[in-house]
């Protein structure tokens, strides 16, 4: 196998050096040097393509250029200097979405279940900084674990909402053309989505069939030839969705510890033993990996290098509500020249133009390689090709009220890692959990459990089920949301409801208040952010940041100076003017 | 849910209400309400401790919250109700405002005329497409000034600003003489977006470097920013490759323009003027809902505080003459247009009532700097005054009355200097 693949590479690829090993379980790792950071990663993905192999290590370099690598040595000799601070049955790597989905499925069970993560908060990486989408899972290859799994959990996602009271808008989503030719491309679309199980998928060859499925296509006076519609298509404010994961698991007894990095995992015997933190050592049972783009390190401290993870970064726009998003369901609009744009972001989906939960509309996100995975910087090229998949002609860049930019954890496979490590048992990888990884994270958080649940069980456990365990979460006060009638009750109640910070999106000083007295505390003004929506209006928080700062510091009992806007490393003021010092405490 | 009747009810506290406020009440309207969403009145002007202010009106120099202080004091001596920290989530067509704060709760104030006085918003690091990272210490310049000023905090060390606007200009000097280090304005117009007098008084004086034709390509750092690259522009503003240069800051001040903040105008189907962003006005200040007018910088945004009060008072006029029922305003009604011209950008008010012969104080902006420029003003093919302007620049709002006989459009050409 491995002669094939070199000489294979060496045909593609020539004039690289490449040192290509394989191991048991068919995982090449390839070292060398590139041209550029794109020929690396074009030199992972076909290495990756090639039959028998499971998945790709590269190692590659590009020449002159340094690849930004995390270092983990000061936090590893934090830890260890601590000592042992916590023994627990499982630990969790990372609060994202699949994180806290699989600390929320794990609640259930009588153990202790401890999620560290290295940011200030849940929801800081990619599972921010998306386009929300429950994908029906026609964009995914037949037979992957990405195709079984994004169809399981797109059907699982109303249970969470149901549970969780999380807002979810199951808009539909459709694409029309109107050249015959491209009618192909739809059949194609529809034979997969049926090949993979989407639910109630449609292929159409009528103009008056697009019509009743999206009414608002008619302004466009389109020579509509047929398209294909996946009603379940969902819509969430992915941020959402991982507080109301976070907030019952807490709810239900896991523990929470941020600003904590894994540094080390401890193995004995081919067997995981716990992790080693910056906050110390940390003693479990079962160590499940779902560090996004971080996770193939975790997996290689856990001595077992099976993947690579390279940063793929998206930028997206969120435009004002005041211009009103075109179409209700999600549209696409092909005739022809959106075919250009399609191959260019093969990989990941996304690209479309979206409406929220709460009636804004989202575009992009573009589809951009970068060799350092924490680059989540928007750029102007990015921003125009979000701004490409807007179909609203009225509206543009002036409407813009937040330019943003995730990375996808991608690996070579391009599919999801999720598995028991054959090398150090008790580490469960999760890794490589990029798009449609929101819509499948129900899906992979009952995988891992199944997985966490056979090893416990071939272990001779029989796990027991809390009997206080409650699925549900309480829904959040939304004063934005209620009647005149309703919102004056509500103060009448609670006066601290009659107090608007926010002004743009009209957000309370008791809405900010039960963020603050939840069972996962925000700490930062943008935690308050993603749980309330304070400073995500077209002010951008210009006039409330100083109120919800004061609030968080009263609330917290902290000084001004110590409220940060995000992680560690991001405070907001520095120290008291000279006269404010003078003053003296009147603060 | 409490249940409110006012004659009139002013929304926003600051120079532009209370302006309109008191002169409502001294117009003969009786019961007169405020309501303003901070926790006192002035509105951004108690944030804007450097002088200057009340050079028109009061003749001489004052800050901003001594400017306000005149009108609070006056206002005090009323019999003016004013509700603070309440805000107004909604105002309908039918002059029905919903607001609320924490001691009334829900309010459904019924009132026979209403005066918008919201101000306005800063144009944000999204709006302008800034790229890069998103890290902490990119402000506006007006939170760096509410931060400084109001808060007594420093919200950095060393800053860049983005942007000449005035507020910028004005926090240059502020930041400098709270010991911070200034590293330089970044214009990327290839003219000041401030007033003359403050490129003078607040860089010049304090040796503060000013860029034009220069922006901030990229924000650095992932967690607080460490630096900007800045970047030449050329003509069309597009960035000129090998000009970039990185700057190290902790700061960046971002002063790139004003927004009139008209969300509630937008909510009851007011017409706006895209180049204003405000209301579009007739010359009672009344914009397209009868009994509903704007006044300062909701309607447009001004540069000095003295027309933001004139505009109140207009306002105010307008409102009590509606309310005794002697304009009708809407769809029934006819108008003639105020039409810019030449280097005019834009014109407030935008129509005069047809047949009102009248004398309109009409405020606007250029499109570009000259010298030596005449302004025309001319109904019906008719010159019907002139002046000269010896400096005309975009910061500077040029404001003149003109008689106007209602019948025509009054065209107001600013020709070019010769």
């Amino acid at each position: 196998m491995i002669e094939r693949i070199r000489h294979a590479a060496s045909e593609a690829f020539p004039g690289i050096e490449m040192t290509l090993t394989v191991d048991g379980r068919n995982i090449v790792t390839v070292q060398g040097e590139c041209e550029s950071w794109n020929q690396l990663v074009d030199v992972g993905h076909f290495l990756a393509k090639q039959e028998g192999v499971k998945n790709v290590v590269n190692e590659m370099t590009v020449k002159g250029l340094v690849i930004p690598k995390k270092d983990y040595s000061q936090a590893k000799a934090d830890g260890e200097a601590k000592g042992v601070v916590k023994e627990t049955d499982v630990v969790i790597v990372g609060a994202g979405v699949i994180g806290c989905g699989i600390a929320r499925t794990l609640a259930k069970y009588d153990m202790n279940v401890t999620v560290v993560e290295m940011s200030d908060d849940v929801c800081t990486g990619a599972s921010k900084a998306n386009n929300g989408n429950i994908h029906p899972g026609m964009a995914v290859k037949p037979g992957t674990l990405k195709a079984k799994l994004n169809i399981e959990g797109n059907r699982m996602y109303q249970q969470w909402a149901d549970e969780l009271n999380f807002a979810l808008d199951w808009c539909g989503c459709v694409a029309v053309v109107t050249d015959e030719r491209l009618m192909k491309g739809a059949e194609m679309t529809y034979k997969i989505a049926v090949m993979n199980g989407v639910h109630e998928p449609e292929v159409f060859y009528s103009a008056e069939r697009a019509l009743e499925i999206e009414p608002k296509l008619a302004h466009r006076n389109l020579d509509i030839k047929g398209g294909a519609f996946f009603p379940s298509f969902g819509q969430v404010e992915s941020y959402e969705v991982v507080i109301a994961l976070a907030e019952n698991a807490a709810d239900n007894g896991v523990e929470f510890m941020f600003n904590t990095t894994v540094a080390d995992v401890l193995r004995e015997d081919g067997q995981v033993q716990g992790v080693v933190t910056n906050k110390g050592i940390i003693k479990a049972k079962h160590v499940i990996n779902c560090a996004g783009i971080y996770a193939d390190e975790i997996s290689a401290m856990a001595g077992d290098k099976c993947y690579t993870i390279h940063g793929r970064k998206g930028t997206l726009a969120i435009l004002d509500r005041h211009s009103e998003p075109e179409f209700d369901r999600v549209t696409m609009i092909y005739d022809g020249s959106h075919l250009i744009q399609e191959k260019k972001n093969a990989e990941s989906k996304g690209g479309a133009m979206c409406v929220t939960t709460e009636h804004q509309s989202l575009l992009g996100p573009s589809a951009t390689e970068v060799p350092d995975k924490e680059d989540n910087t928007t750029t102007i090229d990015d921003l125009a090709y979000a701004m490409g998949t807007n179909l609203n002609a009225a509206t543009g860049y002036k409407d813009i009220i937040k330019t943003f930019c995730g990375v996808r954890p991608a690996d070579y496979s391009e599919d999801f890692v999720i598995e028991m490590s054959p090398i150090t048992h008790g580490f469960i990888n999760v890794g490589a959990i990029q798009s449609p990884g929101l819509a499948s994270a129900p899906a992979i958080a009952k995988m891992v459990e199944e997985i966490w649940l056979e090893d416990v069980k071939a272990a001779g456990c029989e796990p027991a089920v809390k009997e206080d365990y409650n699925p549900y979460r309480e829904a959040r006060v939304e004063f934005r949301h209620m009647s005149r009638e309703e919102q004056d009750q509500l103060i009448a109640q609670d006066p601290r409801y009659g107090r608007i910070i926010c002004r743009c999106e009209q957000i309370t000083e008791g809405e900010i208040l039960d963020a603050i007295n939840s069972s996962v505390v925000p700490t930062s003004v943008d935690a308050i952010k993603r749980r309330t929506r304070a400073g995500m209006g077209r002010c951008q928080g210009g006039f409330c940041q100083p109120k919800v700062l004061e609030i968080l510091a009263r609330e917290l009992g902290k000084e001004w100076t110590e409220i940060h806007l995000k992680d560690a490393g991001s405070r907001i003021l520095f120290e008291e003017t000279r006269q404010a010092a003078k003053e003296g405490g009147d603060k | 849910m409490k249940k409110m009747n006012f004659d009139i009810a002013v929304i926003g506290g600051g120079p532009a209400g209370l302006a309109a406020a008191i002169q409502a009440r001294k117009e003969g309207a009786e019961k007169v309400l405020v309501i303003e969403r901070d926790v006192e009145l002035g509105g951004i002007l108690q944030q804007c401790i450097h002088d200057g202010f009340g050079l028109h009106r009061f003749g001489k120099r004052m800050s901003g919250n001594e400017y306000a202080q005149e009108f609070i004091d006056e206002l005090e001596n009323t019999d003016i109700e004013v509700l603070l920290d309440t805000m107004v989530l909604e105002v309908t067509r039918d002059k029905v405002i919903y607001a609320c704060n924490n001691k009334d709760g829900m309010m459904e104030i019924a009132c026979k005329a209403v005066i918008l006085a919201m101000g306005c918003r800063e144009r944000t690091a999204s709006q302008i497409q800034l790229m890069g990272y998103r890290p902490a210490g990119v402000l506006t310049a007006g939170s760096v000034q509410r931060y400084i000023n109001m808060e007594g905090y420093l919200p950095g060390k060393k800053a860049v600003i983005l942007g000449s606007g005035d507020i910028g200009l004005i926090m240059a000097r502020r930041m400098t003489l709270e010991g911070m280090e200034v590293k330089g304005v970044y214009e990327v117009m290839p003219s000041p977006g401030g007033l003359t007098r403050n490129i003078v008084q607040c860089l010049d004086d304090y040796d503060i470097p000013l860029h034009l034709s220069t922006t901030v390509a990229k924000v650095h750092g992932k967690k607080r920013i460490e630096g900007v690259t800045v970047a030449k522009l050329d003509e069309n503003r597009q960035i000129i490759p090998g000009t970039e240069e990185y700057i190290e800051c902790d700061l960046l001040v971002l002063a790139v323009g004003l927004i009139p903040e008209n969300e509630l105008s937008v909510g009851c189907g007011i017409e706006l003027d895209e180049r204003t962003r405000g209301p579009v006005l007739d010359n009672h200040f009344m914009t397209s809902v009868p009994g509903i007018f704007a006044c300062g910088n909701v309607a447009v945004v001004f540069d000095l505080v003295d027309y933001v009060s004139q505009s109140g008072e207009i306002a105010a006029k307008g409102a009590v003459a509606y309310m005794n029922g002697k304009l009708t305003g809407g769809e029934g009604t006819e108008y003639v247009h105020t039409v810019p011209a030449g280097n005019v950008n834009f014109i407030v008010p935008q129509k005069i009532v047809k047949g009102e012969e009248c004398e309109v104080q009409l405020y606007m902006r250029v499109k570009h700097p000259d010298k030596k420029a005449v302004l025309e003003v001319s109904e019906d093919g008719q010159v019907t005054q002139t002046g000269r302007h010896p400096f005309v620049a975009p910061p500077e709002m040029i404001s003149c009355t003109v008689k106007a006989t209602g019948n025509a459009d009054v065209i107001v050409d600013m020709k070019e200097g010769k």
